[in-house]
């Protein structure tokens, strides 16, 4: 019945006429016809990643089919690409740093070119309607917006600024506090200009501390090849898996008999036919946490979408077919899905199985406890002057990377195993998928193209080894790609918990104790169950000065889709808990907010000292001789910007709080204090290799992993500064097991920090053999006198030669060699970023709904090495921390299927209803990271949910302790009043 | 994507209905339905691109969308009272704004749709070829007749129309929407999110007789209480 059209269509100005499959939508058409720039976001085309321009307008090429376009117009980002140069919106796209990932790059700048075509001077309202088709997990388009504007502006033939940050004159002296003044106003500014506060120990530096463009920008602004699944592969097949229709169950029986019969079916992997190899699924480094609690294909289902079976075919569509026919007999067990419940008496067990080791208690489901105390909590409660006690509730929520995981294997011509891949992880992903293939590690090879997003979803090993087995079984290359709800429910998601402080207080408002009780969900498998939690005992022990404080957690065993990684891992559940419970207390005391936080939050010098006993390093002495301490802090900077941002007073306003004129709303102002880690001591490590090119310019080969975040631009930013070269003359690559030195990957906050040393390190050691060849042309005695600037190296008395003079010599002339360097680097430190975090909101109290109209964050990350793409990563994180606030979770019936496995239903928000957000950076000096810098990914993701629920406590006077707010809970707290 | 079994263009009405009188096939209006239904079938579809029936005229005292027309010919268009073009708007983020048909969308008796409660509320009038016209309240009660494919639909454009609505945030599909228009002398008022479909509802009682669905978004007796709110804050609006 199905037969193939003829659909011919005007690409990008060209007539084209192809055949096509009934089925085979716009989208499918014109990547294979070579457009990658249009995306896989989702079928149902809310992302927009796959939007073209259909007779002009703009539109989700998912959902069109490819019949259907036929006779139509069609245009894609690869029309702007007629030269090298970049088209005025391609260039103010990357100008702005709009792109990150930049895997939607196409739909928006075509929606701009739709949009600039009709009204050359549009209104935000209109550039944010535009945009509203387009989901970006990453910019919270604030950049995006001002991409609009500044091509409008260009196109109109007007003259624009760089795009920079605002410096703005400190309000401290960089230690101490400042008394508010209600009359002060911030400079007036557009929200998208990052706000920079330098600090007087930084000095002026060349190319750090720039915004510079981003490395990858052109190739992202063009659409060009560059993710997963932008690269052709002869011969490849596709895959697909069947997944439990079942919460828990038992699998009795498989039949593939009909699936392996169909036309086109090259294989079909499940338990039967299968090896039983246990791992763990995490991405973390050797050895993995315990306990390694999944198979490839098991013969039990723990959660609705496990893993079943995989089929490869000739086409998506026969690998469909296939799953349908797989016959499976289940053995359906009862399930459990809240923490709660997972260690009364008679809960179903869900690792029965006799081969999965470390699990804390098997028969309570508690796969972990632990356990961490410093002095001694019980005698310091019993005799405190208060004692306040609350317990929190946090939710399930997901990464949701507008990309979804997707990954292809192949036998290569040495017969060793490679597998290009979307992944944060890739040496960890070597080394853990190389025993589940019966191979050794040498003979796998990770590729780590561009990714469209990950935040934590990817530090996971999650279809490598399906993939991988396929192509072993088949010995032809396999792909496969999850949709949008496999994505929901088989990805990764954040750990849902039940916390409760204990919190003593002398009665001078000093913290004397505090007790962290956490139940944590890491539903059917513990992949990161053990350091996420111990991350969120971390986090939620170590913001204030306390001598006494003691985590115990227990880890539980439930049938929800799986939690894992996700960007704050562990931090923001705490932070929502931590910050909510000392708001609480500050006004059972009668205290300003601010200034109880203030008098108990660590300081420089203060001992963080929960932090040795906890994590998979931990200490094994009760007592050590020495704890690390906080080294910089630029907290009360940020505190004094963020209030007079937000205009803090009108909190106190009942005017404000209760305005006359509309008497079902009131507003609020909530604050929250934040502090976050920079990488795992002793633990995350990273390489970098350099060596001189005939011109001067410089290959940096990196481990590191860049998620769109601006990692390689920040690494060469900081050669560059080192070399005395321009950015342009470093040129990355990074990611690639073979050709790029070790990293342990893109998480715990890690990257500027620990890659950026090596890469500072590295370039030290080309610097040196730079300098000394330079000595030897310029004929000076001593190399450490010649100084390397502006792309050339200058003797003391001005004479120079430029860095291809050096090079050129070097490689050919005399005495020849490769100037090259190579440095690793593990940190023995982890210091801490600081923020004030702050959230302005209305609430309806005749409906509960919460609007959020403003979030303010000011970030001490230490030197930001890249203002524009670190003011980036805030704005980014701030966006995914207002949907875990306020919109995203995870609907599961009774039977545990997700009800709102698709955007939308699982709301995230758009460019048509972010709040105003605006961004500080606020500089200082941390003297144990590259040019002064700390982390800046994470803690983004640690304050809103807190301020928020703050706020929303100013508002009405209603203190709600479950996440998130959405119109319900809200109206049920206030009229539980 | 489903499995499309096969595709149909006719260029004429009558072209269409013939192919539609096969029961197995579907019609295809902008496809942010059908091509997003993610479990593989046997489709057919018959695509009504071809047939003329996206314009958007007065026609008398009326205004006449075609069945074809998209959200964002409906938002552009200078004939569209402004509040129906805003909820038109409102309907579908801007990528697929322009595949979103009016046809499609009332065919889908989408209950949160509130292009739909706009439209009851301007009492439209659904065009079917292969069957009499109807009400669009009563084609949402009885479902499009099997045959029958929409047309266009038929609006009283005059009056005043204010909405209100309860979300998430402020762009999320709205938990409840009330929707309501004046003539000066009679308010009607519809509600979405409280049904099946969109529904109009009495204006002296407007939450009396209803007994919404609940889900995790919003409880049935939440919904109820949204559906007092919001129909008050409409009707206080008109008056």
């Amino acid at each position: 019945m199905s037969t193939e059209h003829t659909v011919t269509i005007e690409l990008n100005g060209r007539t084209v006429t192809v055949a096509s499959r009934p089925s085979e939508n716009l989208r499918e058409l014109l990547r294979r016809l070579g457009m990658m720039s249009v995306k896989f976001g989702s079928s149902s085309g809310e992302t927009g990643a796959a939007a073209v321009l259909f007779d002009g307008r703009l539109a989700s090429a998912d959902l069109i089919l490819a019949a259907q376009a036929d006779g139509h117009a069609v245009t894609t980002v690869e029309a702007l690409n007629t030269e090298r140069e970049l088209h005025p919106i391609q260039a103010a796209f990357t100008a702005t740093g709009a792109l990150q990932s930049g895997y939607s790059a196409g739909a928006m700048i075509l929606g701009t070119l739709a949009l600039l075509q009709q009204n050359s001077d549009p209104t935000e309202v209109e550039i944010r309607d535009m945009l509203s088709g387009i989901l970006d997990r990453e910019t919270a388009y604030v950049k995006p917006v001002e991409a609009v504007k500044r091509a409008a502006a260009v196109m109109r033939g007007e003259k624009t600024e760089p795009f920079a940050p605002l410096i703005l004159e400190p309000m401290t002296d960089g230690t101490n506090s400042v008394e508010y003044d209600p009359q002060q106003r911030a400079p007036l500014a557009p929200p998208s200009v990052p706000r920079l506060i330098p600090s007087r120990d930084v000095p002026e530096m060349a190319v750090v501390g720039k915004p510079e463009v981003k490395v990858d920008a052109v190739k992202l602004a063009k659409g060009n090849p560059a993710f997963t699944d932008d690269y052709e592969m002869r011969d490849l097949l596709y895959a697909k898996l069947l997944r439990s229709p079942h919460a828990h169950a038992n699998i009795v029986a498989i039949d593939d008999s009909a699936a392996l019969a169909l036309p086109g079916v090259h294989a079909v992997l499940h338990y039967g036919n299968s090896p039983r190899i246990k791992y763990a699924s995490g991405g973390q480094s050797w050895p993995n946490p315990f306990p390694h609690d999944q198979v490839s294909f098991d013969n039990k289902v723990r959660h609705v979408g496990d893993r079943v079976a995989a089929v490869a075919a000739e086409t998506v569509e026969i690998a469909e077919a296939a799953v349908a026919l797989i016959d499976v007999t289940y053995e359906v067990l009862p399930a459990i899905f809240d923490e709660r419940e997972a260690m009364l008496p008679g809960a179903p067990v869900i690792h029965d199985e006799a081969d999965t080791e470390h699990i804390f208690d098997r028969e309570r489901n508690i796969v972990h406890e632990i356990k961490a105390e410093r002095g001694n909590v019980t005698a310091a409660l019993a005799k405190a002057d208060h004692v306040f006690e609350q317990t929190f509730r946090v939710h399930q929520v997901q990464p949701a990377p507008i990309e979804p995981h997707i990954s292809v294997a192949w036998i290569d011509g040495d017969e060793r195993m490679v597998i290009r891949t979307a992944t944060q992880v890739p040496f960890h992903t070597r080394r853990m998928v190389a025993p589940l293939l019966g191979m050794e590690i040498k003979d796998v090879r990770i590729i780590k193209p561009r990714i469209g997003g990950g935040f934590g979803a990817k530090q996971e090993m999650l279809i490598e080894d399906i993939v991988a087995l396929l192509a072993k079984a088949t010995r032809r290359p396999v792909r496969l790609e999850l949709t949008r709800e496999e994505e929901f429910v088989s990805s990764r998601t954040r750990h849902p918990q039940t916390l409760t402080y204990r919190t003593a207080v002398d009665r001078d408002g000093n913290l004397v104790a505090q007790d962290l009780y956490v139940l944590g969900n890491t539903g059917p498998y513990g992949t990161h169950a053990y350091t996420v939690q111990t991350v969120t005992g971390l986090r939620g022990l170590s913001s204030y000065n306390a001598l006494n404080k003691r985590f115990h957690c227990d880890v539980v065993y439930t049938n929800i889709p799986v939690p894992g990684a996700y960007r704050g891992y562990g931090a923001p559940q705490a932070e929502f808990a931590l910050e909510a419970h000392m708001e609480d207390i500050a006004r059972e005391l009668g205290r300003d907010v601010i200034e109880f936080k203030r008098q108990n939050w660590v300081k420089v010098g203060s001992e963080l000292d929960i932090a040795p006993h906890l994590g998979e390093r931990a200490a094994e002495e009760e007592e050590l001789d020495e704890y690390p301490k906080v080294g910089s802090s630029g907290i009360e900077e940020c505190v004094a910007q963020a209030m007079r941002e937000i205009e803090w007073h009108r909190r106190d306003d009942s005017s404000w709080v209760q305005p006359d004129d509309r008497p079902n709303i009131r507003r609020g102002i909530g604050f929250a204090f934040c502090m976050h880690g920079t990488a795992i001591p002793f633990l995350d490590m990273g390489g970098c290799s350099i060596k001189i090119n005939d011109d001067g310019s410089f290959n940096m080969l990196v481990g590191a992993t860049d998620l769109g975040t601006g990692a390689d631009t920040v690494l060469g930013q900081i050669a560059a500064e080192v070399l005395g070269v321009q950015l342009d003359d470093i040129k990355v690559y990074s990611s690639d097991t073979d050709m790029t030195p070790f990293d342990t990957g893109a998480y715990a906050s890690s990257t500027t920090f620990i890659s950026g040393t090596a890469a500072f390190q590295a370039a030290k050691v080309v610097r040196d053999r730079v300098k000394e060849r330079a000595a030897m042309l310029l004929d000076v005695a001593i190399p450490c006198t010649i100084e390397l600037r502006d792309g050339r190296a200058y003797a003391p008395d001005g004479r120079s030669v430029s860095m291809a003079d050096i090079a050129l010599d070097s490689l050919h002339t005399q005495e020849q060699e490769q100037i090259m360097g190579t440095a690793s680097h593990v940190s023995p430190d982890c210091p801490p970023p600081f923020a004030a975090q702050m959230a302005e909101v209305e609430v309806d109290i005749e409906t509960g709904q919460v609007t959020v109209t403003k979030l303010v964050m000011a970030v001490d990350c230490g030197v930001a090495i890249n203002p524009i793409t670190a003011s980036g990563q805030v704005e980014g994180g701030m966006l995914q921390a207002l949907g875990y606030a306020h919109c995203e979770e995870y609907a599961l019936d009774d039977e545990g299927r997700m009800l709102n496995a698709s955007f939308g239903p699982y709301k995230i928000y758009r460019a048509d209803e972010m709040p105003e957000t605006t961004v500080f950076l606020v500089q200082t000096m941390e003297d144990s990271g590259p040019f002064g810098a700390k982390a800046v990914a994470e803690i983004p993701k640690d304050g809103v949910a807190p301020a928020v629920r703050n706020a929303i406590l100013n508002a009405t006077g209603v203190a709600i302790n479950e996440l998130p707010f959405t119109p319900e809970r809200v109206w049920n707290a206030i009229h539980a009043v | 994507m489903p499995l499309i079994a096969a595709y149909h263009r006719p260029d004429s009405l009558d072209k269409a209905l013939s192919l539609l009188a096969d029961p197995s096939r579907t019609p295809l209006a902008g496809g942010t339905i059908i091509n997003a239904d993610r479990e593989p079938s046997d489709l057919e579809v018959v695509d009504l691109q071809a047939l003329g029936l996206d314009g958007i005229e007065p026609v008398d005292n009326r205004l006449r969308i075609g069945a074809t027309a998209t959200h964002r010919a409906i938002a552009d268009s200078e004939h569209v009272p402004d509040a129906l073009r805003e909820l038109a708007k409102r309907d579908q983020p801007a990528s697929l704004r322009s595949i979103a048909t009016v046809g499609g969308t009332i065919a889908s008796t989408d209950a949160e749709s509130v292009l739909i409660a706009a439209l009851l509320v301007h009492d439209a009038l659904v065009e079917l070829a292969g069957a009499d016209h109807m009400s669009l309240a009563t084609l949402l009660e009885s479902g499009v007749p099997s045959g029958a494919l929409i047309t266009g639909v038929l609006i009283d454009p005059s009056g005043v129309t204010v909405s209100r609505s309860t979300g998430r945030t402020p762009a999320d599909t709205p938990i409840v929407a009330a929707v309501a228009r004046s003539t000066g002398d009679h308010i009607t008022l519809a509600l979405t999110g409280v049904a099946a479909t969109p529904v109009i509802v009495p204006v002296g009682d407007p939450a009396g007789g209803l007994a919404p669905p609940g889900d995790f978004r919003g409880s049935a007796t939440y919904r109820t209480h949204l559906a007092s709110i919001l129909s008050a804050r409409v009707l206080g609006a008109l008056r």
